[in-house]
């Protein structure tokens, strides 16, 4: 099989959901020599961001979006096990919490999903997490990046609250941040002075990723 | 209450909780709930958002109004005749009915 | 260049060329039909939601004889919770109908889900009968299906949350498939009440907020509301534009619920057997108003088109074209009002 059609193959089977196929694709490029980083980033990947837009539209639901997630990470378990050096490494920690005062973590549940299939560890702090939570967590677990979703008006100044609890400690240039939920924007993350923002799960992950390398 | 003046017919200022009931009783759309309260009240359906007018045809009914006429019907008493001019059956005049031992009236 | 004053999804204050407002219709128009797979506006239904758009006036109104008729969702008790003015909610329903000019109203607690209110319900049912021997517009009581609050640790069944990371699907499904009959027969068992109570209909709220499980039993609720108390009216509000996959299986009459836009979604109401159906499209805090009533007007426009019962689209903060903001600002509200009712052809608010 050429590259491309193995890249394709390995997109695709994301997309159909089928562990057993990303398996043996992930298997069969090692055979032929082909760049893992190149397979996972072009091929699983780009399949698993298809599915996410596709969930943001209704025409994949929570459980398939969870399956293709299993079988990314089928994928990629085989794939990093020939990947030596720093890149079989995780990325980095990264911690992830709904803030105080909200309860809902259904956005943050498939952000964290797909983050995850990118070589980032998230530790995921649930919801309703105070801000001294969510920062001592970050100490602990040497996070480098801290996620922040609110759902409502009235639970988004606790992100404001992050940030300047993170200053008044010293530890701002320790972290990056990046917030989201339906009534974020980017707006607010410059108001605030978070790193970041993310519309969706799918641009969430671009955007971690970027902030790790940052 | 920025729907209410741009969007909405401002309940009984005119006809408004008259053609809801029509919606919630009998599934009307907008026009025909309208249609149908008119041809009740013997008005063009246009009329049913003019408050001046209203005001005479609630007056006259008994319908209540949102600046209350001495000695006019009021909450309850007011959705008996409500009941009896839309044909339709109000739960909470048949709960009235039923609890005074009435066992006619309102619709 | 002239710029007319706007705004974002998230309430703030832009300046846009006529030319930037209409390409942003075109892709509000777009995005809708393409996502909904429905029809675009035509080119005259865009061009004249663009003059309500870019209307002189602070405000702006409908046409005379237009006006539709307005709901609510705990519209009562918006007064004596959320402004926190300490007023009784019967007598809030007398300030809704003699001071706001509300067609209706709702009663709801502050705890707003049939689940919570089940245990309370007979300090709620002496509200709704004092409400009914004052007031003369109709009145309801409302509540939310609120599924997730049946999952543990405080329901009796397994928290599909937990449950879906993990992958463990089907024990996911199964638990939403458990919530679904608790929460019936909570909503049905409320909505006895109040009915006896002299309730003018229910108010399933934000059904869909949990799912397609949760979308599921406001319509085996209303199913069995309607069997039990037929004159009992029935608004069935949905939660989004599309209905979230949680289970993913769920049907209802042979139509799977997951993934159904309104157009869809209120003819599942319809066979219910709901009276009025609540048609909730979603605002996007990072595009223009343009683009979000374009979005939302292409949308409801479907819907109404295909409905035989009447369509209340939901205009609070964060839906149908209405800024995510906690006040929504009045130029935008009263626009995306009179393009829903003009040009989306809505029943109601």
């Amino acid at each position: 099989m050429s590259v491309e059609s193995i890249i394709e193959a390995a997109k695709q089977s994301i997309i159909d959901i089928d562990e057993e196929k990303a398996a043996s694709v992930a298997r069969q490029a090692l055979e032929e020599g082909l760049n893992p980083v190149q397979v996972l980033t072009e091929g699983y990947s780009a399949g698993i961001r298809e599915v996410g837009e596709l969930f943001s539209r209704g025409e994949v639901f929570l459980p398939e979006l969870i399956l293709s997630a299993e079988a990314m990470k089928a994928a990629t378990e085989i794939l990093e096990s020939a990947i030596t050096g720093a890149a079989a490494e995780k990325i980095g920690k990264m911690i992830f919490a709904t803030v105080e005062g909200d309860v809902h973590d259904i956005g943050k549940s498939i952000a964290i999903a797909l983050i995850q299939t990118q070589g980032v560890e998230v530790i995921d702090l649930g919801r309703d997490v105070p801000v001294d939570k969510i920062i001592e967590a970050a100490e602990e677990h040497g996070a480098r990046v801290i996620g922040t979703s609110a759902l409502l008006t009235t639970t988004m100044p606790n992100q404001e609250k992050l940030e300047k609890a993170l200053r008044e400690r010293g530890l701002r240039d320790k972290y990056k941040t990046i917030i989201g939920g339906a009534p974020c924007t980017q707006r607010w993350a410059d108001k605030i002075g978070a790193d970041a923002y993310a519309e969706d799960a799918g641009e969430g992950v671009t955007k971690v990723l970027e902030l790790m390398k940052a | 209450m920025a729907h209410a003046v741009s969007s909405c017919m401002s309940g009984i200022r005119t006809a408004g909780d008259l053609v809801l009931r029509m919606q919630l009783a009998k599934s009307m759309k907008i026009d025909a709930a309208k249609q149908y309260v008119a041809d009740k009240l013997g008005v063009k359906p246009i009329d049913l958002s003019d408050s001046d007018l209203m005001a005479e045809i609630r007056a006259k009914h008994g319908f209540g109004r949102s600046f209350d006429l001495n000695k006019s019907p009021k909450g309850i008493e007011a959705k008996f005749n409500i009941a009896r001019k839309l044909g339709i059956k109000i739960n909470s005049v048949e709960l009235f009915m039923a609890r005074a031992g009435l066992n006619k009236g309102g619709a | 260049m002239s710029e007319f004053f706007t705004r974002m999804g998230d309430g703030a204050g832009v300046y846009m060329t006529a030319e930037e407002i209409r390409e942003d219709i075109l892709k509000g128009v777009k995005d809708a039909a393409d996502r909904g797979k429905v029809p675009e506006l035509t080119q005259e239904e865009m061009d004249y939601l663009y003059q309500i758009i870019t209307m002189p006036g602070n405000i702006v109104g409908v046409e005379r004889g237009r006006e539709v008729v307005s709901t609510s969702d705990s519209g009562s008790c918006k007064i004596t919770y959320h402004a926190n003015i300490a007023m009784e909610r019967s007598m809030a329903v007398l300030v809704s109908e003699k001071v706001l000019g509300a067609d209706s109203v709702d009663i709801g607690n502050m705890d707003y889900s049939y689940k919570a209110v089940k245990q309370i319900v007979h300090n709620e049912t002496p509200v709704m009968e004092l409400a009914q021997l004052n007031a003369v517009m109709p009145v309801l009581y409302g509540s939310m299906p609120n599924l997730g609050l049946y999952t543990k640790p405080d329901g009796p069944v397994e928290n599909w949350s937990e449950l879906l990371p993990l992958a463990k699907i089907s024990e996911a499904r199964a638990a939403q498939e458990e919530a679904v009959e608790h929460a019936v027969r909570d909503i049905v068992f409320v909505a006895g009440e109040m009915y006896e109570a002299g309730a003018d209909g229910i108010n399933l709220d934000t059904c869909g907020a949990s799912g397609d499980a949760d979308f599921l039993a406001g319509l085996l609720a209303t199913e069995k509301i309607k069997e039990k108390y037929p004159d009992l009216g029935v608004e069935f509000g949905a939660a989004g534009e599309f209905v979230l996959g949680m289970h993913g299986k769920l049907e209802y009459d042979g139509t799977k619920i997951a993934g159904l836009y309104p157009h869809k979604q209120v003819k599942l109401a319809e066979k219910a057997g709901a009276n009025i159906f609540g048609a909730v499209v979603n605002t996007n805090t990072n595009m223009s108003f343009p683009w979000n009533i374009a979005r939302t007007v292409t949308f409801l426009k479907a819907c109404t088109a295909v409905a035989t019962i009447p369509v209340h689209v939901n205009v609070g903060m964060g839906v149908g074209g209405i800024p995510m903001s906690e006040i929504p600002p009045i130029d935008v509200v009263t626009r995306a009002d009179k393009a829903l009712i003009e040009i989306g052809k809505a029943d109601g608010l």
